[in-house]
């Protein structure tokens, strides 16, 4: 799968409150969810003000660390994000996004990449360009099993699939 | 192997390495107020009035927002209740405490379990043994269905500590001390193992608070060996023998810490990261409104006790709002008996009723802007108790010396 889409660039440790703040957690709709993607983290109104679909959202280490709280990663989806590139993620939020069905890479090199850049995302090889820089990037695509899942439509899907068989 | 890797071994039935991607069973699959009518809901759309994969290892416990606040909490607890009427699930209800407590005091953690849970902090079952993992929503939904998980098998650190704790100096002022070195990402994606003579004399309160911050490490799960004290807890509360666990002798770390804590001073993190932390002694005289002594890190009795001996026969300063949130309804019995609530009370504390309490805007006692609280919990992450206010984080000791005096202060030096 291959997306492209401008670049949201945010730093290391962006933990969960910055995502999806926590007074927002009694909500259940995912429409109105999607409204306070990265409400908390810094730039998040202007985030919230201006993101597309497709959009990508590029950030340092320990992405979505903090509490286990899916709303995180199902906001980030809802907001348009097609994928999240970082340099890790923390191990919650890579399973929630996972399961969820939101592409996720971890690319080592985050530092060159702007605001408003131009990417195409190669989601299956990791393949990062940054059209706008003209550079290339190599990512770490998720593993098979996890790539099994995300390709199945989400975990649910896959555990149907898994009791029909 | 590390304990880690022999759990997921057994589970799954084959011997595993760290960085393996495996499917394994799981022994409690629990949910609670917060996140769990989202799993309901969840399941609901996916898989209907599908019965659970089996009603006897399902638990569900409201810790959070409880009793219900907000309407829209009401609701939530009311979708779990449905939820457990249908299913013939368990249900911990409003009066129990915090989630993870009450599953170890009603016997439904033994060691080599995998237990997962809509809970950040379900890794602090690792004090006695047993693999706990917070979940998201989709997690726990699919696991109530299947009863099986995917993981990615962690690699392990060791954290040996070694030496003897001072006079008011505990268990939190070690993991602080250890959070420190490690900083927020120092165990990502990993599972600890903490060892040392100090760790193998630690009480299962102190356990529980060591391995409960190994999640503001962002570490997977922090195990202790359990040692004889441990284990017959674990006996007497699930009703049958336990088996032990403890990594094997030539179990390959990815790296190992050493601490020697002998001069170990209280410790407290300041504001707004677990890991921006200071000696008591450093930023002692900071002015202080309010403070908080109970959550999953620090609320069992031997925290109150601590408390008790420091608040015994005081007040409280002026203007100081001192909260305390016993973790369970069990510590709060232990702690009426040990004739706490009297010493507490009359030192001119808030008793609220036992949960999670002050870890989210959720509670009762959140704070206004440029306010200050010295907090037993585990996070201090910005707004995460109200906008524009400042937490650190501290011991039972440190917090109650903190209460008397009205400003960050030593418990040494009171």
């Amino acid at each position: 799968m291959i997306i492209k889409g401008r670049v949201w660039k945010f730093g290391d440790d962006i933990d969960t409150d910055q995502i999806y703040p926590g007074k927002y957690l009694p909500l259940t709709n995912k429409h109105e969810m999607a409204r306070h993607a990265m409400e908390g983290a810094d730039k998040g109104d202007e985030f919230i003000k201006e993101v597309r679909p497709h959009d990508i959202i590029v950030a340092g280490k320990n992405f979505g660390c903090g509490s286990s709280r899916e709303h995180a990663a199902i906001a980030i989806k809802g907001s348009g994000v097609s994928v999240v590139v970082a340099q890790s993620f923390a191990r919650i939020f890579r399973r929630n996004a996972v399961n969820i069905g939101l592409p996720i890479l971890e690319l080592n090199n985050v530092d060159t990449m702007k605001k408003g850049d131009i990417l195409t995302v190669n989601v299956t090889t990791g393949e990062i360009k940054n059209i706008t820089q003209n550079q290339v990037y190599e990512a770490a695509p998720v593993s098979p099993l996890e790539m099994e899942i995300m390709n199945a439509g989400g975990l649910l899907k896959y555990l149907k699939q898994m009791n029909n068989e | 192997m590390t304990i880690i890797e022999k759990i997921f071994s057994r589970h799954a039935g084959k011997h595993v390495q760290p960085g393996d991607y495996i499917w394994t069973d799981l022994n409690l699959v629990t949910m609670r107020d917060f996140g769990g009518p989202n799993v309901v809901m969840e399941y609901r759309e996916n898989f209907g009035e599908h019965p659970v994969f089996d009603k006897n290892r399902v638990a569900i416990t409201f810790d959070l927002h409880i009793p219900a606040r907000t309407e829209q909490v009401a609701l939530n607890q009311k979708i779990l209740r449905e939820f457990v009427s249908h299913q013939g699930v368990r249900l911990f209800d409003v009066n129990t405490g915090v989630g993870q407590h009450i599953i170890l005091e009603s016997g439904l953690v033994k060691p080599w379990d995998i237990i997962v849970g809509t809970d950040s902090h379900m890794n602090l079952l690792g004090a006695v043994g047993a693999a706990g993992f917070g979940m998201g929503t989709t997690d726990i939904a699919g696991a109530l269905y299947r009863g099986k998980l995917w993981f990615r098998v962690p690699e392990t650190v060791r954290v040996v500590i070694n030496g003897t704790l001072k006079k008011w100096v505990t268990a939190k002022d070690v993991i602080l001390s250890v959070l420190k070195h490690l900083k927020t990402d120092g165990a990502l994606n990993k599972a600890v193992e903490f060892a040392g003579t100090t760790i193998r004399d630690m009480t299962l309160a102190e356990r529980i608070t060591m391995t409960s911050m190994v999640t503001e490490m962002s570490g997977d799960i922090g195990f202790i060996e359990p040692n004889a004290d441990v284990s017959t807890f674990i006996k007497s509360r699930a009703g049958q023998d336990v088996e032990a666990i403890a990594a094997d002798p030539d179990a390959r770390y990815e790296k190992e810490y050493e601490f020697l804590i002998d001069a170990l001073t209280p410790q407290i993190a300041c504001p707004h990261s677990p890991d921006n932390v200071q000696s008591v002694e450093d930023v002692a005289g900071t002015k202080v409104d309010q403070v908080f002594i109970g959550s999953c890190t620090n609320g069992r009795f031997d925290d109150l006790v601590i408390a008790g001996q420091i608040l015994k026969g005081k007040k409280i300063a002026q203007g100081m709002r001192l909260i305390i949130v016993p973790a369970t309804t069990e510590v709060v019995q232990q702690a009426l008996k040990a004739g706490l609530y009297d010493i507490f009370l009359s030192s001119g504390a808030v008793l609220t009723n036992p949960g999670c309490a002050l870890c989210t805007t959720g509670h009762a006692g959140i704070l206004a802007p440029g306010e200050v609280m010295v907090s037993t919990s585990n996070r201090n992450f910005i707004g995460k108790l109200g906008k524009g206010a400042h937490v650190y984080l501290a011991s039972p000791a440190t917090a109650a010396a903190t209460a008397l005096t009205g400003k960050i202060t030593d418990p040494r030096k009171l």
